[in-house]
């Protein structure tokens, strides 16, 4: 009888107790990034006290190393897991804010720059991935989650395309793991290398916002280096980004048009919904501080604020990458993914360096 | 009240992405400090 069913009630999640949520979270990461910023500027110090010999290493590796002792030792608790979430958010609002140092002549003359290279980068990498997916015989949609993420933008790229081409939950989680776990590889070895071939911060800041796939790891990679190299990773990255709406419609064309994915209707509204807005916050950001809008001062004070922001995600980066979970995710998607981005990295470097002879960066 | 009755679901995301939401931040604390409420920022 329909009168004896019983029908489940659900109360929409309350707003504020849903915010409440993100609290231990937020706080576990401003203490682990602050706790980096102590380090830095402590360690040193008492090292030198002492006589030893010991690196000076920047607050983001120190966040980052925090972060990863917490993740992988005694893991993040369940209460603190919302909150640590939202590193993304602070690094979106942390670009934006960044805006304020550039001024739009140089996003532009930069931009443009960043674009013909990002262009290239694209398509050799999805043309690479492609290849590679096909030698190993990974899913054809695997395969497109792979080039995708590892030529645009990584985890974000990843969840439009699965959405866009009907992608499996697990081919999805299989290129997340693989971008991720390499994201976390080259925040130690692309330092190392742009030392060891002395590149400029300029070279290396875009080198590493073409070649790194995920924003929070672009980002952190390119302030491992210099501040000026951050700056540079997060405008190339940013112009990655940019594209990735393109990107993806033309994968959804692509299955829609084997009849494995729903047809796009509209595109413009296509492209709109994929398009990051935080890359529109940035470009209105620089436009005033291009105006004057901000005093020096101001624009100071908006360059602290963003370091702030910058500085929860790098804990963010280190708190969310658990070794032991990636690795559970399956060898051969890692596999692909690790030959894919070691060709990227190289053939993105030798981009690089013809465009530092070109341009004299 | 029964247990089905207690089930609290996540709403749906609805309205701003979080995209959105983070302009939304950097553009009111740009304001802020546009409008002197915070004057220095120590880093």
């Amino acid at each position: 009888m329909a009168s004896s069913v019983a029908v489940p009630r659900v109360r929409p999640a309350n707003p504020a107790l849903q915010f409440l949520k993100l609290v231990p979270g937020v706080v576990l990461l401003a203490g682990v990034g602050y706790a980096g910023k102590l380090l830095e500027a402590n360690v040193g110090r008492y090292a030198k006290a002492h006589h030893w010999t010991f690196p000076n290493i920047e607050y983001v590796l120190w966040a980052i190393l925090l972060g990863l002792l917490i993740s992988n030792t005694v893991g993040v608790p369940e209460m603190f897991r919302a909150g640590v979430a939202t590193y993304e958010f602070w690094l979106k609002a942390g670009i934006v804010l960044l805006g304020a140092r550039f001024l739009l002549g140089d996003v532009l003359k930069l931009g443009g720059t960043s674009l013909a290279l990002v262009a290239i980068e694209i398509v050799g990498a999805i043309a690479f991935m492609t290849f590679l997916g096909r030698v190993f015989k990974l899913k054809p949609k695997l395969t497109s989650l792979l080039a995708v993420g590892s030529a645009v933008c990584g985890v974000s790229a990843i969840i439009a395309t699965q959405g866009a081409i009907d992608a499996d939950e697990e081919d999805s989680s299989f290129a997340i793991a693989a971008i991720l776990a390499l994201g976390a590889l080259s925040l130690f070895t692309f330092p190392v290398i742009g030392h060891s071939l002395h590149l400029t911060d300029h070279a290396y800041g875009v080198w590493s916002g073409l070649a790194v796939d995920n924003t929070a790891e672009a980002a952190a990679a390119g302030a491992l280096y210099s501040d000026a190299a951050g700056k540079l990773a997060v405008l190339t990255k940013t112009t990655r980004n940019a594209l990735i709406g393109f990107v993806v419609l033309a994968y959804a064309f692509y299955w829609a048009s084997r009849g494995q994915a729903q047809a796009v209707g509209n595109k413009a509204k296509f492209l709109w919904q994929k398009f990051p807005k935080f890359v529109l916050g940035f470009l209105l950001i620089s436009t005033l501080a291009t105006f004057a809008f901000f005093s020096k001062e101001q624009v100071g004070a908006l360059a602290n604020l963003s370091r702030w922001a910058f500085l929860l995600t790098f804990a963010g980066v280190g708190l969310r990458t658990n070794f032991h979970a990636l690795s559970k995710q399956g060898l051969k998607p890692f596999l692909v993914g690790a030959i894919g981005e070691v060709a990227i990295a190289g053939f993105t470097l030798g981009l690089v360096l013809a465009a530092q002879r070109i341009f004299g960066w | 009240m029964s247990q089905a009755q207690n089930v609290t679901l996540a709403a749906k995301p609805k309205g701003f992405s979080l995209d959105t939401w983070a302009v939304l931040l950097a553009f009111t604390l740009a304001a802020l400090v546009r409008a002197g409420v915070f004057k220095h920022i120590p880093w």
